[in-house]
């Protein structure tokens, strides 16, 4: 490792001022779970680390008016043990609940996982399904940015060197919303094969499908929403038949997408074994809710 | 630079390298050696302490980090002479082939009893989901911590 300098950040201003005077040669640190790893196998080489992890306001999960706000040092353990995410938004806390080990929960967070921008993220998929927001700071000023713009091919929305991640908010879906999640390939050693997908699918009075929201983790270079099985589901009625017109539009996604990898054929497949289950998810929320 | 914390109950001021992580500073500064380093990567638990009430990896947590934290490691566990019922389980059990995962599975097991005193089985093998046996297996960990669950009873019977 390279550093020459570490800190402990107290407050969210004193970790700006110390991003802004280090710029590129420093890197914040969370939970560690992702960066230590870069910092031992020298594929990161920063002078200094600044350690967020202690500060309070960056660890909270907030309720303002119809919003959550979540704290970019929230770890999954925080996730998993708050009961804001018991009921329609259970798919979130189903994707924190299958991340890596109760050792890995109990450091790793919502920040760092979005911050080091791996496509098999956990988390994002169900983030990006809610519409979720992301609260960017600097000396420089603030900005806000939807999650599913973060990952674009160009990268140009990515954290500068200055930044921080400060939190990420969302509007708490209705009783007639819920959130699905579902995973494949648990190891991180199967990394690769790690697909995940999630969808936010609100219903109307007659059980048609009034609105939705698809994203999927793994399937592409990075987190993405899945347009056309939206497209194709909006409007339907959600019963089973909704499975196979999800199946062929997820599929012909993926001809489009991933024809000529090696990965195609498998997750050619997994979708929509993914789509099941979070169909089903889905399913056993509207028969428990009356709405 | 120095950093504060407690380990084991006793409280130590240190001089620590930057680049350290918590278990170069438990086992190489402190010859705190009962908790071990498999992988270095997260995945093997053989490194598991107990950082402010929660199970972590010491090789995913830098030494700096830990300034001003409360840690209890495997040696942390005995008191006056006598073993804690976690380690007179596996014993007891015979949950214990070549040792070098044990630690980290005592440890995560003393977290997860920590938090809920009584759970069921599947309860238990998720608790000790991140740490990795390569000869004695799950099982007889699950089975230990089963018996040490009983012997906590009987030791808060006893106490009342
Ligand atoms: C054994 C193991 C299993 C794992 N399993 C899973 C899994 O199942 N699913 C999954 O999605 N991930 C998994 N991971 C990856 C990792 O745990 C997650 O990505 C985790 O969320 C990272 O968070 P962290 O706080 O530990 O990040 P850190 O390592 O602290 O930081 C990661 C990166 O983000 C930057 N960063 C962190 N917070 C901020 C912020 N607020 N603002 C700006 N930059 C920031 C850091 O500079 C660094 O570049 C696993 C890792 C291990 C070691
Ligand atoms: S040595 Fe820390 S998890 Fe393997
Ligand atoms: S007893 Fe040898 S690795 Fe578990």
């Amino acid at each position: 490792m390279t550093l020459d300098q570490v800190f402990k950040g107290n407050s969210i201003s004193e970790v700006l001022e110390l991003l802004n005077q280090y710029k590129e040669d420093a890197k914040i640190i969370a939970g560690g779970t992702d960066i230590i790893i870069g910092l031992r196998n020298g594929k990161i080489t920063p002078k200094v680390l600044i350690d967020i992890s202690k500060i309070d306001e960056l660890r909270q999960i907030q309720v303002e008016e119809n919003k959550i706000i979540i704290g970019s040092a929230t770890t999954y353990t925080q996730i998993v043990e708050n009961e804001l995410f018991d009921t329609n938004l259970y798919g979130f806390k189903k994707a924190c609940r299958l991340v890596g080990s109760p050792q890995i929960r109990n450091k790793g967070t919502i920040g760092g996982n979005i911050a080091n921008a791996s496509p098999a993220a956990d988390s994002i998929p169900p983030l990006i399904a809610l519409g979720a927001e992301l609260n960017i700071s600097s000396l420089r000023g603030n900005r806000k940015l939807l999650l599913e713009d973060y990952f674009n091919e160009k990268e140009d929305n990515r954290l500068r060197a200055d930044e921080l991640l400060m939190s990420i908010e969302f509007e708490i879906p209705k009783k007639n919303q819920v959130l699905g999640f579902s995973k494949l390939g648990l190891r991180k050693a199967l990394a690769i094969s790690r697909v995940t997908l999630s969808s936010l699918i609100g219903i109307d009075d007659d059980v048609n499908i009034e609105n939705i929201r698809v994203a999927s983790g793994s399937i592409g270079k990075y987190p993405m929403r899945e347009r056309e099985v939206e497209e194709a589901l909006i409007g339907k009625r959600f019963n089973s038949e909704i499975l196979k017109i999800a199946a062929s539009s997820l599929q012909s996604s993926m001809d489009k997408r991933l024809v000529g990898r090696s990965t195609y054929p498998y997750k050619r497949r997994a979708v929509v074994t993914l789509f099941e289950e979070v169909y089903k998810d889905n399913l056993s929320y509207f028969n428990e809710v009356t709405l | 630079m120095f950093i504060q914390l407690v380990i084991n109950g006793i409280n130590y001021k240190v001089d620590i390298d930057p680049n350290m992580r918590l278990i170069d500073l438990l086992r190489d500064k402190l010859g705190l050696v009962g908790t071990k380093e498999g992988c270095g990567e997260g995945e093997c638990g053989a490194c598991t302490v107990i950082m402010d009430g929660e199970s972590v990896n010491s090789c995913m947590v830098m030494a700096f980090q830990a300034d001003g934290s409360n840690i209890t490691t495997i040696e942390g566990l005995e008191e006056n002479g006598e073993l804690h019922p976690i380690q007179k389980a596996y014993m007891e059990e015979g949950s214990v082939q070549c040792g070098f995962c044990i630690p980290g599975m005592i440890m995560s097991t003393k977290a997860l009893l920590d938090k809920h005193p009584n759970p069921n089985r599947e309860e238990i093998r998720e608790g000790i989901s991140g740490n990795l046996c390569r000869c004695t297996g799950y099982n007889k960990a699950i089975n230990a911590a089963e018996r040490a669950i009983e012997i906590l009873k009987e030791g808060a019977k006893n106490e009342a």
